[in-house]
C-alpha cells in the first residue's frame, strides 16, 4: 500500500515536472512584458510554500551562513547552542546516532529512552512535518540502548548548504496554527528554493579529519592495584577465592602486557562532503536542484555515516491566478556502526560468559577486530519527502491546497559469526517504515475595512495519516559462519514451510507490529491589523486524533497573539530606538499519544514474559492474550492531553540597528497527560494509566546581537549571544496524588520532573562502634565499611523514605555565543555553547567501584568495553567501602555519584577568506559571487567539573555509563563557490 | 499561436485534474478518525467472541503462571537455596539468599519477593472464570462442556498460584474475582483460609476436568481446542494434576490423611495417561531423568509432567532466564567458565551414601564416578548437570538458551509424597513400598530392616531425587514440622532459634518486597523481616 502511494505521488509529481518544462518555454516566448508583475507573484509563491508567516527579528533563527562552515551532520548538531530555548543532547559521538532536542523544557518524563521520543519538537522541512521513528519498537526489546533497526538519526537527512533558514517556533499562536504535531514546539526548516532570474550555481565542499584523542591507557596492573585496597580491608578467604579470574595470573600478558589498544580503536579518519546546487529558470517557471554526498566519520571504533541527498524544487505559474510549486527531498543514510560489546549483546539479547574481558593488548584486540570483519552490519535508511502546493488567487481570495508526504524506510541486516559469541552465530533482520501523508486545504480572504483597518480571514482543513510498521527477526546458531542468511522453505505445501530451523538451521524469534494514527483538523483564523501599530491574530481549531479514546477524540482549542509596535505609536522620532515591539500570545493545542493503546480502553495483549524475558510468545503452540499486567491497565475515561502556552516578548533594536535585543518570558503547561499510577499489586497489574499529570515549564530567554566595531576598511566584530533559563515543575498527578514512585525514580508535585531520587551519602562507618545501635538498610544491619547514609526520618532504618529528590537531569541554563571578526576579506568566527545546572549520575564509576557485584552479575552492566582500559584526568576518588556488603555500597541511587554536569564548550572556530572579493580576483574578470576558502576546527575544548570523559555523553536518563563514543575534535578545510 | 493555445488548454486540464485529485485525496469524512481501530491488540469489543478467544485467553493463564514461577529463576532461588545443597560461586545476591539475608538489597531479590506476577495469573484466571461464558452465546462451536472444562482449568491454576504463594509468604491476600479495573486495597488473608479456598477450588475442578484432553477420555471425548492428546499432554492440567496439587496442599497443612488419599488417586490412575498416542506417564529411567531420553519431563512436554509448565523449543519458547541450567551449567555443557552455583563435594558425599546409586555412585564397569548428576566430581566445583535441556533439547550446546520445563510434580515425587504421608500416618510398610516404587530405577532400595527411620529415608530420597527441582526448602519445613525437634534450627541476629520458634516468628516465609507495601499500605511486612 505504501509503495503504491509513494508511486502514485511520484507519478503526480513527475507529470507536473514534465509539463513545467513545456510551460517554461511557452511563457518565456510570449510573456516577457509581464515580468515585473510576475516577480511580485513569484515572491508570493515562496511565501505560500513556507505557509507560515515570517518570523520577525533574528531571535529565533540559526545563522545559516556561519552554521554552514561547520561540518555538522544532523539538524540537532546545527542548532545546538544556536537557538534560544532549545537544549540539544548529543549523548553519543558515533555518527548518525539518535539525538534529542528539547524546546522550552521537557513536557514529560525523562526516565527511559522511550520517554525522549515524546518530548521532541516537530521538524518541518518546507512545510512537511517530518515523521519520526515510533518508539513502539521498544515494546519487544529487552534493553533500550538502541531502537531495533538502523536507529539512524533521521534528522541527519538535510545538508546545511541547501538550507535557507532554520527557525524555532515558540509563539503560541504560530504553534496552534501548526497544530497538534507541534505540541512540543517546532523547528521550521526552509530549503533554498527555486527562484527566477539568472542561473545560480553553487559548489561547496570540505575535507578534513576527525582526530583520535590522547588516552591514558592502563592494563591489568592498574586494575589489580585498584582492587587491592578493597581486598586488603574487607575480603574473606572466600572473597579471595572469587577474585576476578583474568587478574589472578600476573604473568598473563593478555592483561598484564602492554596496553596499546587505543591505536586500533581511536583513529584519525577523513571526513568530507561535496555538494552542488543549481537554481534557475524563468519568471513563470523555475527550479532548483541540489545534490550532495557526505561522509561523516567518528574517531572511534571505525564508525561513520554516508549520506546522499538529492533535492529538486520547482515553481510554476501556469496562469496569473494559479501557482504550482513542488519540492522533493530524498536521502539515503548508510550507517557504519560500532563494534561495542554492549550494543551487540543488547541486540542479541544474549549475554555470554563475561569473566574474561577484552584484552587491552593490541595484538589480541586485533584478533577480535579480525573476527568482526566477518560481520554483516548494513544499516540503511531511505527517506523521501516533499510537497505539492497549488495556490489559486482570485481577487482577494486565495485558495491553497497542498499534498505533503514523508516516507522513510529503515533496513538493518546484521550477522555476527560464532567466534564472537561463544560459538553461536547470530542474525537479525529488520525492515520498518514510517509514513505520513498530509493534505492541507485552506482559503484566505483579505478584507480591508478602510486604509487603517485590515482583516485577513483564513479557513482550513487538513488530514494527516501516519503509519508505522516493522518486521523484525533475530536468529541464533546458523550452520556455519559462511551462511549469513536466514533461509526458509517457501513452499506452502511442504511440511517445513517457513521452518528456518529445518531449512537453514537458525533458531528464529519473530516480531511484527504496525500502528496507524490519523489526525483530522479544521480551523478558522483571523488577523486584524491597525495601521502598522497593532496586529492581532486569533485561531480556533478542532482536531480529531484516532489515538484518543472514542469519546475524547475531538477537541476544540483556541489561540491568539498580539503585536504592538511601540516605536511606531509612541517613539516615532526617537533616535535611540530603531524598533520596539511588545508582543504576547496564549494558545492551546491538543497533544497526540504516540501509542494507539490508550485509545482502546481495557484491552488484551500478548504479554506474558518477565523482566529478563520480556517477549514470551505464548503457551503451548498458541499465542496467548491477556490483560496488560506487565505494562499496566488502561481503562476508560482517558482524555487526550493538551498543551497551553503563554508568551510575552519585548524586542528592540538600538543605535542604528547596531544592537538588537529580545527578551521572552514563557509559561507552558502540559496538562492532563497520561501516566501509569502504581496500584495494589494484588490485582496483577503493575500500574493503572490515568489522565491528569500536569507539567509546567517557565522560562526566560534573552537574545542579544550586536555590531561591536564596524570599520569598513579594518576590523569589524559582530557578536550574538542567546541565553535561556528554564524551570520545570510537576504541577499535578492524576487523582490528586502528590507523589509517585516509578521504580528507581520518584515524582513529587512541586518538584522538577527531572529530579533524581537518591540516598544522601555522608561518608563511611569505619568501625562498628560508629554505627547507631540497630541501624539497618532496608532491614539489613549496617556493618563497618558500609556507607553512612542519612536517616532523614530517624527511624533507625534507611529505606525509600530516606531518599530525597535532588539534582535535575536537564540544565537550568543553556545558550551559545557567536562571534564574527572580519578584517578585509578575512573573517574569523568562533562559537561557544554552554549548558549549566544539570546533574548526572556517574554510573561508570559506580560500576567500577562496585566491581564485585558488577562482575558476578554477568549482566549487561557487567560488560567491560575495550575503551574502559583507560583512566581520565579528572577522575574522582570515592571512599573504599566494603564491596562485598549486602547493602550494595556502590549503588547508583545515592548522591555519592551525583555530579555537576554543567559545561561550556568552544564548539567551533573558523577562519575564512573570500577570494570573490579579492582585488586580484576581480581584476581577472571573474564573475564569481563568492569564492570562500575556510578552515574549521570543532570541539576544541570543554570546561566542566564533570569527572567523566565529556559531560555531553550522558544518556537521556541522566546516567553516564561511559559506553558511548567520544565526540571528536574535527578539522576541515573547505570552500564555497557561488557562480 | 494555435500551438500555444492548445498547450494552455491542456495545461488548464492538467491543473484542474490535479485539483480534483487533491480534493479526492482529501476525504472530509471524520470516519478516518472515529472508526480507526488498533489491530495490535484485542479490546472489550473484540475479545470473548469466539472459540479461538477461549483458547487464547486460557493458554495465557498457564503462560502467566509459568512466568510467575520461573521468572528470575525464582522457582529455584526460593526453593533450592535456603539451607540447601548449593554453594554459590560468585553472585552476591545468591549468596545472600543462601545466608538467609532474604531482604538484602539486590534487584533479583527485590523482583522475586514481589508477588505481583502470581496475581497476574490469578487475575487472568478470575477474569476467565467471569467472562469466558459470554462466548457460549456467540459461538456455537463452543460447548457448555468445553467451557466448564476450561473454567475448571482456570480454577486449578488459580488454586495452584495460591498454594505456591502461601508456601513462600504464608498469609497472602485472597482475591477471588477480577475486580476488573477497580483497584481495591486488600490485606493479607490467613494462610488457612487461602489454602481452604484452594482446596475447595481444586476439589470442584477435579470433578470436571478430564484425565486426557483431545483423546478418548469419556469425560471429554474428541479434539480439544482443535488439538489431540499428543498435542496437549504435559501442557494442560489434568485430573491427575489436580489431585497432585491437592495432595501437596494437604501435606503442607499437615493433613496427611488427605495427602495420602489424593496421592493414592494419582498413583492409581497412572494408566489413564497412557492412551491416545502419548508417551504416557511412567517412572523415569536414568536416561529420561538426566539424559533427555524420550520420557523426560524436563526436555519435552510429556505426560510425565504431572504438574509443571513446559518451554517447548519447537514453539519458539527458548529462554536464557527461567531455567535451572542458567544457574548450574558451565563448560563443557555450555560455554561458560564457571557455574553460578554447584553442589560441593562434601554435600554430595553426605547426600549420596549408596555407591550403587545410579544418580551418583561408582560405575562398576568403568570404576569411575557416575556423571548423571555431577560432572567432574573430583574438581572443586562439580557441575550439577541433572537438568540440561539446552537449545532444542540437547545435553550440550553452544547456545545458552534452554528449553527445560518447570517441573513441580512427577511420578517419583508424588510417590515420595505418598510415602511421606503413610509414614506419618504410621503405615511403615505402605511407606516403604511407595518409597521403593520411587527409587526402583535408581539402583537403591530401602530395606525394611534398615535402622534409618523411614521418614528420614524418605526425605533423604527426596533430597536426592528432587535436587534442583525447587523442593529442598519446603521439604525441610515439612520434615521439621513432622520431627518437631528442639534442636537449633536458625540464628537471627545472634539469637539461636529452634524450628518451632523460627516458624512462630515467621522465619519460614520470605519477606515481601517493599514495592508491594509501597503500592498497598494495607500489606504488612512479614514480622520476621521487619
Amino acid at each position: 500500500m505504501i509503495r503504491i502511494n509513494a508511486c502514485a505521488l511520484c507519478t503526480v509529481l513527475l507529470s507536473v515536472l514534465c509539463s513545467s518544462k513545456v510551460a517554461a518555454k511557452v511563457y518565456q516566448d510570449t510573456l516577457h512584458q509581464d515580468s515585473v508583475k510576475l516577480k511580485q507573484i513569484d515572491k508570493n509563491i515562496a511565501k505560500k510554500i513556507s505557509s507560515i508567516p515570517k518570523l520577525k527579528g533574528t531571535r529565533d533563527t540559526v545563522n545559516i551562513k556561519l552554521a554552514a562552515l561547520s561540518p555538522n551532520l544532523s539538524l540537532q548538531q546545527i542548532v545546538k547552542g544556536n537557538l534560544a530555548g532549545v537544549f540539544v543532547q548529543e549523548p553519543n559521538g558515533e555518527p548518525g546516532t539518535e539525538q534529542s532536542m528539547i524546546v522550552q523544557g521537557a513536557s514529560g518524563l525523562l526516565f527511559n529512552k522511550k520517554d525522549i521520543y515524546a518530548l521532541q519538537p516537530a521538524v518541518y522541512l518546507n512545510g512537511v512535518p517530518l515523521v519520526q521513528d515510533n518508539p513502539f519498537a521498544f515494546d519487544v526489546q529487552k534493553y533500550d540502548y538502541n531502537r531495533i533497526g538502523p536507529a539512524t538519526n533521521l534528522l541527519a537527512q538535510i545538508d546545511i548548504d541547501n538550507i535557507e533558514s532554520i527557525s524555532v517556533i515558540k509563539d503560541p499562536y504560530e504553534l496552534a496554527k501548526l497544530g497538534p504535531n507541534a505540541a512540543n514546539g517546532a523547528i521550521y526548516i526552509t530549503t533554498k528554493n527555486a527562484k527566477g532570474g539568472l542561473t545560480d550555481i553553487s559548489l561547496n565542499s570540505y575535507f578534513g579529519f576527525v582526530t583520535a584523542p590522547k588516552v591514558n591507557t592502563v592494563n591489568g596492573v592498574y586494575e589489580n592495584n585498584f582492587r587491592k585496597p578493597f581486598y586488603a580491608k574487607y575480603a574473606s578467604a572466600e572473597n579471595y577465592a572469587g577474585y576476578a579470574s583474568y587478574l589472578k595470573d600476573s604473568t598473563n600478558t593478555a592483561y598484564y602486557g602492554p596496553s596499546n589498544w587505543n591505536d586500533l580503536y581511536y583513529q584519525n579518519t577523513p571526513t568530507y562532503s561535496v555538494n552542488l546546487g543549481i537554481t534557475g529558470g524563468g519568471d513563470r517557471a523555475n527550479f532548483r536542484f541540489f545534490g550532495s554526498g557526505t561522509k561523516n566519520a567518528g574517531n572511534a571504533d571505525h564508525t561513520s555515516l554516508n549520506r546522499y541527498n538529492l533535492f529538486f524544487g520547482i515553481n510554476m505559474l501556469p496562469f496569473k491566478w494559479l501557482t504550482v510549486s513542488s519540492a522533493i527531498n530524498t536521502a539515503r543514510l548508510d550507517r557504519f556502526r560500532n563494534n561495542s560489546l554492549r550494543d551487540r549483546f543488547a541486540e542479541q539479547r544474549y549475554i555470554p560468559d563475561l569473566s574474561n574481558p577484552l584484552s587491552p593488548n593490541a595484538a589480541i584486540y586485533q584478533g577480535f577486530l579480525n573476527e568482526t570483519k566477518k560481520n554483516v552490519d548494513n544499516n540503511r535508511s531511505t527517506i523521501l519527502n516533499g510537497n505539492l502546493t497549488l495556490a489559486a488567487k482570485i481577487n482577494k481570495l486565495t485558495i491553497t491546497s497542498s499534498l505533503l508526504f514523508d516516507y522513510n524506510e529503515g533496513i538493518r541486516d546484521y550477522f555476527t559469526p560464532s567466534t564472537l559469541l561463544d560459538g553461536v552465530s547470530y542474525i537479525s533482520n529488520y525492515f520498518g517504515y514510517s509514513q505520513r501523508i498530509l493534505l492541507n486545504n485552506n482559503a484566505a480572504y483579505k478584507y480591508e475595512i478602510n486604509e487603517d483597518h485590515t482583516v485577513d480571514f483564513e479557513l482550513g482543513q487538513s488530514f494527516q495519516g501516519d503509519t508505522y510498521k516493522y518486521n523484525y527477526a533475530r536468529a541464533y546458531n546458523g550452520p556455519n559462519d559462511f551462511v549469513k542468511l536466514n533461509k526458509v522453505q517457501g513452499d506452502v505445501l511442504k511440511d517445513d514451510y517457513l521452518n528456518t530451523l529445518a531449512a537453514s538451521g537458525f533458531y528464529v524469534f519473530r516480531y511484527i507490529d504496525k500502528e496507524r494514527n490519523n489526525l483530522m483538523s479544521f480551523y478558522g483564523s483571523a488577523k486584524y491589523s491597525y495601521k502598522k501599530i497593532l496586529t492581532v491574530n486569533a485561531i480556533l481549531r478542532r482536531d480529531g486524533t484516532s489515538n484518543g479514546q472514542p469519546d475524547s477524540r475531538w477537541v476544540t482549542t483556541p489561540a491568539f497573539n498580539a503585536d504592538w509596535d511601540i516605536k511606531e505609536q509612541l517613539l516615532k522620532n526617537n533616535e535611540t530606538f530603531n524598533s520596539l515591539h511588545l508582543s504576547g500570545g496564549w494558545g492551546r493545542v491538543l497533544r497526540i499519544f504516540l501509542d494507539d493503546r490508550f485509545a482502546a480502553g481495557p484491552q488484551y495483549r500478548s504479554e506474558s514474559g518477565w523482566y529478563e524475558e520480556p517477549t514470551i510468545p505464548g503457551y503451548g503452540s498458541a499465542l496467548g492474550i491477556n490483560r496488560p499486567y506487565e505494562s499496566g491497565f488502561i481503562g476508560y475515561g482517558i482524555k487526550v492531553p493538551t498543551s497551553d502556552r503563554t508568551n510575552l516578548t519585548l524586542n528592540a533594536s538600538f543605535f542604528k540597528n547596531r544592537l538588537s535585543a529580545a527578551v521572552t518570558a514563557y509559561n507552558r503547561n502540559d496538562n492532563n497527560q497520561i501516566i501509569g499510577l502504581p496500584v495494589p499489586f494484588e490485582l496483577g497489574y503493575s500500574a493503572n494509566y490515568k489522565s491528569g499529570m500536569n507539567i509546567n515549564n517557565k522560562g526566560l530567554e534573552l537574545v542579544v546581537n550586536g555590531l561591536v566595531t564596524d570599520q569598513s576598511k579594518s576590523l569589524s566584530w559582530t557578536t550574538g549571544i542567546n541565553f535561556s533559563y528554564n524551570q520545570n515543575k510537576l504541577k499535578a498527578l492524576p487523582g490528586g496524588v502528590t507523589e509517585l514512585i516509578l521504580n528507581d525514580n520518584k515524582l513529587e508535585v512541586g518538584k522538577s520532573a527531572g529530579s533524581f531520587w537518591l540516598y544522601t551519602n555522608q561518608g563511611i562507618y569505619n568501625t562498628n562502634a560508629e554505627i547507631p545501635e540497630g541501624l539497618t538498610f532496608n532491614g539489613i544491619p549496617i556493618q563497618a565499611g558500609d556507607p553512612k547514609w542519612v536517616d532523614y526520618n530517624g527511624d533507625n532504618r534507611i529505606d525509600n523514605k530516606d531518599k530525597v529528590m535532588t539534582g535535575d537531569r536537564l540544565p537550568k541554563y543553556v545558550g551559545g555565543w557567536n562571534n564574527t571578526l572580519s578584517y578585509k576579506n578575512f573573517d574569523l568566527n568562533f562559537n561557544v555553547i554552554f549548558a549549566l545546572g544539570q546533574k548526572a549520575i556517574n554510573q561508570y564509576e559506580a560500576n567500577r567501584y562496585g566491581f564485585v557485584n558488577a562482575e558476578t552479575g554477568n549482566s549487561i552492566n557487567s560488560v567491560k568495553e575495550i575503551s574502559s582500559w583507560q583512566i581520565f584526568d579528572n577522575g574522582k576518588n570515592y571512599p573504599i567501602y566494603n564491596p562485598f556488603s549486602p547493602v550494595d555500597a556502590y549503588r547508583v541511587d545515592q548522591d555519592l555519584f551525583l555530579e555537576d554536569a554543567s559545561y561550556a564548550k568552544l564548539r567551533s572556530v573558523t577562519l575564512g577568506y573570500d577570494f570573490g572579493k579579492a582585488k586580484f580576483f576581480k581584476k581577472s574578470g571573474s564573475n564569481l559571487r563568492r569564492a570562500y576558502l575556510y578552515v574549521t576546527a570543532m570541539n576544541l575544548f570543554t570546561i566542566s567539573k564533570f569527572s567523566g570523559l565529556d559531560p555531553e555523553l550522558i544518556n537521556y536518563n541522566g546516567y553516564y555509563d561511559g559506553a558511548n563514543l567520544t565526540i571528536p575534535r574535527t578539522f576541515v578545510l573547505g570552500f564555497k563557490l557561488d557562480l | 499561436m494555435n500551438y500555444t493555445i492548445n498547450k494552455r488548454n491542456s495545461l488548464y486540464k492538467v491543473s484542474i485534474g490535479i485539483i480534483v485529485l487533491l480534493i479526492g485525496f482529501g476525504n472530509f469524512s471524520c470516519k478516518k478518525i472515529d472508526n480507526l481501530q488498533s489491530n495490535r491488540l484485542a479490546t472489550e469489543t473484540t475479545n470473548w467472541k469466539t472459540l479461538e478467544d477461549a483458547k487464547a485467553n486460557l493458554l495465557s493463564i498457564y503462560g502467566l503462571m509459568r512466568s510467575a514461577s520461573v521468572s528470575d529463576n525464582g522457582h529455584w532461588l526460593m526453593g533450592d537455596l535456603r539451607q540447601g545443597d548449593f554453594q554459590i560461586t560468585n553472585r552476591a545476591d545468591l549468596k545472600a539468599i543462601v545466608n538467609g539475608q532474604l531482604n538484602a538489597s539486590y534487584p533479583v531479590i527485590n523482583r522475586i519477593t514481589n508477588w505481583r506476577r502470581f496475581y497476574a495469573a490469578i487475575n487472568a484466571a478470575s477474569l476467565y472464570i467471569e467472562r469466558s461464558g459470554e462466548i457460549l452465546k456467540l459461538d456455537p462451536r463452543y460447548t457448555e462442556l468445553n467451557n466448564r472444562v476450561d473454567i475448571a482449568q482456570a480454577r486449578m491454576i488459580r488454586a495452584f498460584a495460591y498454594f505456591y504463594m502461601s508456601r513462600i509468604w504464608g498469609d497472602v491476600p485472597l482475591v477471588t474475582s477480577s475486580h476488573d479495573g477497580d483497584f481495591v486495597q486488600l490485606s493479607r488473608t490467613s494462610q488457612d483460609k487461602v489454602l481452604a479456598f484452594a482446596t475447595n477450588e481444586l476439589l470442584a475442578a477435579g470433578q470436571v476436568v478430564p484425565f486426557r484432553y483431545g483423546g478418548t477420555d469419556p469425560i471429554l471425548p474428541g479434539l480439544y481446542h482443535s488439538n489431540s492428546w499428543t498435542g496437549w499432554n504435559g501442557i494442560l492440567f489434568t485430573r491427575l494434576s489436580c489431585y497432585a496439587m491437592l495432595a501437596h496442599i494437604a501435606a503442607w497443612q499437615g493433613n496427611y490423611l488427605d495427602a495420602a488419599n489424593y496421592a493414592k488417586f494419582v498413583l492409581e490412575n497412572q494408566a489413564t495417561q497412557n492412551k491416545d498416542g502419548s508417551f504416557g506417564l511412567a517412572y523415569l529411567d536414568m536416561a529420561s531423568l538426566t539424559e533427555n531420553s524420550s520420557n523426560s519431563p524436563f526436555a519435552f512436554k510429556r505426560a510425565t509432567l504431572i504438574v509443571g509448565f513446559p518451554f517447548e523449543a519447537g514453539n519458539g519458547l527458548l529462554t536464557a532466564n527461567g531455567h535451572l541450567e542458567q544457574l548450574t551449567l558451565a563448560s563443557p555443557f555450555i560455554p561458560k567458565t564457571q557455574p553460578e552455583m554447584f553442589v560441593p563435594k562434601d554435600t554430595i558425599n553426605k547426600v549420596f551414601t549408596d555407591p550403587f546409586d545410579l544418580r551418583f555412585g561408582i560405575d562398576p564397569v568403568t570404576r569411575s564416578y557416575r556423571t548423571n548428576y555431577f560432572y567432574n566430581y573430583q574438581s572443586e566445583q562439580p557441575i550439577f548437570n541433572k537438568v540440561k535441556a539446552i537449545y532444542t533439547g540437547q545435553t550440550a550446546s553452544n547456545v545458552a538458551l534452554f528449553s527445560s520445563s518447570m517441573v513441580f510434580s512427577r511420578l517419583e515425587e508424588i510417590s515420595l509424597l505418598r510415602a511421606e504421608a503413610l509414614a506419618v500416618l504410621g503405615d511403615r510398610e505402605g511407606a516403604i513400598t511407595a518409597l521403593n516404587q520411587a527409587t526402583n530405577l535408581r539402583g537403591v532400595t530401602y530395606l525394611s530392616s534398615s535402622k534409618v527411620p523411614v521418614i528420614d529415608a524418605i526425605f533423604a530420597e527426596r533430597r536426592r531425587e528432587l535436587m534442583g527441582e525447587g523442593w529442598r526448602w519446603y521439604d525441610i519445613i515439612r520434615y521439621n514440622k513432622i520431627k518437631n525437634s528442639n534442636n537449633i534450627f536458625a540464628n537471627k541476629n545472634g539469637v539461636a532459634m529452634t524450628f518451632k520458634q523460627f516458624e512462630a516468628a515467621g522465619g519460614i516465609y520470605w519477606p515481601v518486597s517493599q514495592d508491594v507495601i509501597n503500592a498497598n499500605p494495607s500489606i504488612t511486612q512479614n514480622p520476621y523481616w521487619n
